[in-house]
């Protein structure tokens, strides 16, 4: 069963009276437990791909069915619903709010959350995900007193906090070292053997042959779609 | 998200930019502390007033001679304001006008009718000046005068033109600091008098002060102070039902009419010029708490701008929280308390500096009075600065699209 279906994507971006198709008819699925590289150069339309993706834009036309829901037709409080129930994000520059300490960034989608889960379990579940990506002594510290391979690693639990099928990240290794990068892609492989679907955009070859599929996107289109 | 969050969210916005905080807050205190002050110095301006028109008799009306139109006292009768004639044209009030008025009015009334003189009192070598006011025994009733010690001028006094005279509080303690000036000699412009009562302290009056004043006999007058025959300068008409006051205004204007043929003179009504008052006052009040409230207004324009800076500086924020399924409204609530707990605070430090200051103002100035309304009215004013001034930077952060919001930088 497929988890996401693109069909015939285009986002279009108007600028004075320039016309921009960052994606040009995109068409892909993406099956439940799948581990996929986006790839592109810059400007290839990716990120446009990952915004539409995480449901954070809508696309101008096109389909876009995730879990079975029509989510090109939803209104915004759904989409925000889908974003804390079914999406948790990874971003390039780790996104976490400056002035919460790690582990009340990763209590943070709990709070809009329809969820009924009650604040001890909400923080059970905290201090395990901590734990999970090995930064248990470091839950009472503020990002700016963590280096960004382990921000990245809060981000992460962040993201397995609702629990949601998808991971969806966006050059989650583009700011860090290398021994960083293998840290976070190393959970990410954990994760997906956990069985979630995971889904993260690169521009770096290395990074994306970590993947089991690659989609190439080039000036907003796929030109590729390859299985490792 | 939950309220308890929002407001450890707010409460945390708030305190992360503490001078930003206080200085948007300072707005709304002096804002609140101006309204509050200003309504309390109205309403105790007011309240004092009050007060002392009732201290001169609640339900007392003045007939004086001459038409006058008196708009701002109320008085006047029908003469109207064209026929502003007074008192030089030759009108006068006489006792045979005041016998025939209680001859013939129909409502239950106190007649007390006075004539007035600046005096020189002395005792021994002490010289004070005061009014000399010439009274009948129905004048302690009507003008609300106690006896502290002695007795009253009586009818028998006025019948024998005796020289026994009341004297007033300050004028007892002026001139007999150290013993009652009961049974003791007084000299009036030069004549000598005896002392048989002494007024208790009224404190002050609409008009001239009782405690200043020595009451003599309404007969002495003409005898003594050159005071013109058979006139009477002004008489006071106690109503014994207050509420009838204007009724038994309209009668003796008829009667008097009738007698005199036409309208020389004027009855003012303490009511009316009570209510006038009291009219003009709340006027005053309310202007002054429209003063107060443009600086609360500004202060609105204050909270305003800051919430569209922070807005603005925290679109970032607003992008991650509805990466993580913010809604809408999750982001305008939170804003909106932010604001609303902002101007709230502003409004509680303003109300304690009004209190603190309205102190020092009375003990400096005038009479204040803080009423539980003012700080009602305050307090709900603070809120809806709050909101109304939160409204529109809260909808601008909850309708940024999130893909928006992430990217800016």
């Amino acid at each position: 069963m497929n988890l996401i279906e693109f069909n015939d994507i285009r986002k279009t971006y108007t600028i004075g009276t320039v016309t921009i198709d960052a994606l040009a008819g995109v068409s892909f699925d993406i099956g439940e437990h799948e581990f996929v590289a986006i790839m592109g150069p810059s400007g290839s339309g990716k990120s446009t791909l990952m915004h539409i993706l995480g449901c954070l834009d809508t696309p101008t036309s096109g389909a876009y069915r995730l879990e079975d829901h029509d989510v090109s037709e939803l209104r915004s409080n759904d989409l925000a619903h889908i974003r804390n129930r079914d999406i948790g994000f990874v971003f390039q520059a780790y996104n976490l709010l400056p002035h919460l300490s790690a582990l009340e960034n990763v209590l943070l989608p709990c709070t809009y959350s329809t969820h009924i889960m009650s604040g001890r379990d909400e923080k059970v579940r905290a201090h395990e995900l901590m734990e999970r990506v090995g930064l248990k002594d470091r839950m009472y510290n503020r990002p700016v007193e963590m280096s960004g391979g382990e921000q990245q690693r809060v981000a992460i639990a962040r993201a397995l906090m609702m629990n949601p099928p998808v991971i969806l990240a966006d050059e989650p290794t583009g700011n860090l070292n290398s021994k960083g990068a293998r840290e976070i892609l190393d959970i990410m492989k954990e994760l997906h053997a956990d069985g979630k679907t995971i889904i993260y955009v690169t521009h770096d070859a290395i990074i994306g042959a970590q993947a089991e599929r690659v989609i190439r996107i080039q000036d907003g289109r796929v030109v590729a779609d390859e299985r490792n | 998200m939950d309220l308890r969050d929002s407001f450890r969210n707010a409460t945390r916005a708030i305190f992360a930019a503490k001078m930003r905080s206080f200085l948007t807050m300072l707005g709304i205190i002096i804002g609140i502390a101006a309204v509050v002050m200003l309504m309390g110095v109205g309403n105790g301006t007011k309240k004092s007033i009050l007060s002392r028109m009732q201290s001169s008799g609640s339900g007392n009306l003045y007939l004086t001679a001459g038409a006058r139109s008196n708009v701002l006292m109320g008085g006047g009768g029908p003469g109207g304001p064209g026929e502003r004639s007074g008192v030089s044209s030759g009108a006068k009030i006489t006792e045979e006008d005041l016998a025939y008025i209680e001859a013939r009015v129909t409502y239950s009334i106190v007649v007390s009718p006075t004539n007035q003189t600046n005096i020189t009192i002395k005792n021994g070598d002490t010289t004070m000046s005061g009014t000399g006011i010439f009274a009948t025994p129905t004048y302690f009733e009507v003008d609300n005068v106690t006896i502290a010690d002695g007795r009253m001028i009586s009818t028998s006094d006025i019948d024998n033109r005796t020289r026994n005279v009341v004297i007033g509080a300050t004028v007892q303690t002026t001139l007999f600091p150290n013993e009652s000036a009961v049974g003791q000699p007084i000299r009036i412009n030069g004549a000598s008098y005896n002392v048989v009562g002494v007024a208790t302290a009224k404190g002050e009056t609409v008009g001239s002060s009782v405690d200043t004043a020595i009451v003599l006999p309404f007969s002495d007058g003409e005898k003594s102070f050159g005071v013109v025959h058979n006139v009477v300068q002004r008489t006071t008409i106690k109503c014994v039902d207050p509420t009838q006051s204007s009724a038994v205004t309209t009668e003796i204007t008829d009667i008097l009419t009738r007698k005199h043929k036409k309208v020389d003179f004027s009855i003012q009504d303490v009511a009316a010029m009570t209510a006038l008052l009291t009219s003009s006052m709340t006027t005053l009040t309310t202007l002054l708490a429209a003063i107060g409230g443009l600086s609360l207004l500004v202060g609105g324009i204050g909270i305003m701008n800051i919430m569209l800076v922070s807005v603005t500086e925290r679109t970032r924020e607003i992008g991650i929280r509805k990466a993580l399924g913010a809604r809408e409204r999750d982001i305008l609530v939170q804003f909106l308390i932010e604001s609303s707990l902002l101007s709230i605070a502003g409004g509680a430090l303003g109300i304690v500096i009004s209190v603190l200051g309205s102190d020092f103002i009375v003990s400096r100035f005038t009479t204040t009075s803080i009423t539980g309304s003012s700080i009602l009215l305050a307090v709900g004013f603070s809120i809806a600065v709050g909101v109304f001034f939160g409204v529109y930077p809260a909808r601008t952060a909850a309708r940024l699209k999130p893909v928006d919001a992430l990217r800016f930088e």
